[in-house]
């Protein structure tokens, strides 16, 4: 099932490499249990103002090993509660990605993202042809597309969620009986 | 058409894991792990009624496959953490699940206790797992994936590239296996392996000792790997066949397997050095910073404490003394190490230059003691060094390898170890 397209402003853009997203938040914020505490208190550092700017739909920009360091979940947690739809970026460290689409979060690699776009550049997600185009700019680049298990956990809103719908197929049983 | 080229170590192994024929990197399959390892911290305290209420599983099949491990936040300071650690014990009771309560941090312990299997195919919630494949296994972070492993008997994985890495030549005095990892982030950045297995080989491998490899192969998230591997040596098996918890054949890369990428490193040319603040990616030579003032070091978590790191401290600090003001937490990784640093006298030594020795855990790492203040600067040889990780979000924490730990301890300044050894 493909997803509906996105379509969204650019609420930031990390364009340095390596970004550890525990910075989002800070460690102090991060150990609050409260999720609206939390989606409060996201990019405080980075714009005051951020948490009152982004809206529904909105999408973040990463660079080059997006997610490095240790991939703990508030952060994005707090960015999905402040209605973030996804993260576009150039790469992801990859235990921050399992971790985000286990939560049914898309983080969607594409190569040259970060040039292609400005802050609160509107953009579109195009699932079926793996683009996302610059509605402001114009201008359109590619994606790498989703493995199958990936867009299972987007389509189900997580893993917690496809666990509980998906029946264990008879390939599972047959590996199981082994 | 087949592809005629061979297979590497990780292809091999998520072959026979995924019970058909031979998978490639970029394959989507499902892989039944061997292994099932996890640590009791943060969500994974609930994880038995979550498992049951929300999976509806009741009983695990094969419980043999799965282990968990008591590491964080002991010893307990908090009673309902109790509570609920005396929970899990209870819930592996009952499904006959292993439970290691004390043994120590538990991706070390893992490898003592015959989890790291060559050939075996492992997986964790925690990416620094990686370094069982110091023993030839293929052990992956999952996140929170591991719940799949926990409600499946299979998880769903995409075969994951290689990086091979030859490692030539022998470290120089002083250097250690945590500035190998330095050297491959400064040279061709902290993704070069991104997204895909780190793989180590050659004959500079067989020059370093297991716990050097398994510092590298801990470390491995921080070049953006999923995991790290080593080709399984005379020495490596050695160890491992004996403790192997299933029997497996231990698997090496084909000649003609195809990597990725494929570089050398020259161990010779690897120079003393440090992460910076605020990222593990932030690699300068320890020349750039040397005399940097400091009050607190860390030598532990499962990225040190290991024997030959407590080893190293205590040559530099043989006769000498912490300096006053400084406060030097030693943490040996593993009860099994700490036994063995008791035997040959190195806790002594230790404790007798003014280290503060504490029981093996995980707390030191994220600050649940030994916390940081603001303003303080700290050099440690445990995983992180992001700002907030071992307290104060306003302490500075530099990362070395443990000489450079134990020489800053008598200095109060980032200091070459070299002179002390």
């Amino acid at each position: 099932m493909t997803p509906p397209t996105l379509r969204g402003r650019v609420a930031w853009i990390f364009d340095e490499a390596n970004f550890d997203v525990d910075r989002i938040l800070g460690f102090e914020a991060m150990r609050e249990h409260d999720a609206a505490t939390l989606a409060r208190c996201a990019m405080k550092s980075f714009d005051p103002g951020f948490a009152e700017a982004v809206r529904l739909g909105d999408l973040l920009i990463g660079g080059p090993n997006f997610g490095y360091g240790h991939p703990h979940g508030p952060p994005m947690a707090a960015m999905r509660r402040l209605g973030v739809a996804a993260v576009v970026a150039e790469s992801f460290a990859p235990l921050y990605a399992m971790g985000e689409f286990a939560s049914g979060f898309p983080q969607i690699t594409c190569p040259g993202i970060c040039r292609a776009v400005r802050r609160w550049d509107v953009i579109e997600v195009d699932w079926a042809c793996h683009s996302v185009s610059n509605l402001t700019r114009g201008g359109e680049v590619r994606f790498l597309p989703f493995s199958a298990h990936e867009r299972d956990l987007v389509a189900a809103g997580g893993l917690f969620n496809l666990l509980r719908s998906a029946p264990e197929s008879s390939r599972l049983s047959a590996i199981d009986d082994k | 058409m087949t592809d005629p080229s061979g297979l590497t170590i990780t292809e091999k192994i998520l072959s026979r894991v995924s019970g058909g024929p031979p998978v490639r990197a970029g394959q989507e399959i499902q892989a039944r792990p061997d292994f099932v390892l996890a640590y009791v911290f943060g969500g994974f305290v609930k994880f038995p009624r979550l498992i049951r209420e929300t999976f509806g599983v009741e009983r695990l099949t094969d419980p043999q496959r799965f282990a968990l491990f008591l590491d964080h936040n002991i010893p307990v300071t908090d009673h309902r953490l109790e509570a609920r650690m005396g929970e899990v014990r209870d819930w592996c009771a009952g499904q006959g699940v292993a439970i290691h309560d004390g043994e120590g941090i538990g991706h070390v312990a893992a490898a003592e206790l015959g989890y790291a299997t060559p050939g075996a195919f492992a997986v964790h919630f925690d990416g620094h797992v990686s370094q069982l494949g110091t023993y030839g296994t293929l052990a992956m972070g999952i996140h929170i994936g591991l719940y799949e492993a926990f409600a499946r008997p299979a998880i769903n994985l995409r075969v994951p590239s290689t990086v091979r890495i030859d490692l030539t030549g022998t470290l120089q005095p002083g250097v250690m296996a945590r500035d190998i990892l330095h050297a491959l982030i400064a040279r061709h950045g902290a993704d070069v392996c991104n997204g895909a297995v780190l793989e180590l080989g050659g004959p500079g491998a067989d020059t370093l000792t297991l716990d050097d490899l398994q510092t590298i192969t801990g470390l491995a998230m921080f070049t953006g790997a999923v995991t790290a591997i080593v080709e399984p040596t005379r020495r490596s098996l050695a160890y491992a066949l004996p403790r192997a918890r299933l029997d497996l054949s231990p698997v090496r890369s084909d000649p003609d397997a195809r990597y990725a990428r494929r570089l050398t490193c020259d161990l010779g040319e690897v120079r003393l050095s440090v992460a910076a603040p605020p990222s593990s990616a932030n690699v300068h030579a320890l020349c750039e910073v040397l005399g940097t003032p400091v009050q607190v070091g860390y030598l532990g978590s499962c990225a040190s404490g290991r024997i030959e790191d407590l080893r190293a401290a205590a040559r530099v600090l043989e006769g000498r003394a912490v300096k006053s003001g400084f406060t030097l937490n030693i943490v040996p990784s593993s009860r099994r190490i700490m036994i063995q640093a008791a035997e040959e006298g190195l806790i002594a030594r230790l404790a007798a230059a003014g280290a503060f020795i504490s029981s093996p855990t995980c707390s030191y790492c994220y600050g649940a003691v030994g916390a940081l203040a603001a303003g303080q600067t700290a050099v440690s040889s445990g995983t992180l060094n992001i700002p907030g990780r071992m307290g104060s979000a306003e302490a500075k924490i530099y990362l070395a390898n443990p000489a450079v730990v134990a020489a800053t301890a008598i200095e109060g300044r980032l200091a070459d170890p070299r002179p002390y050894l």
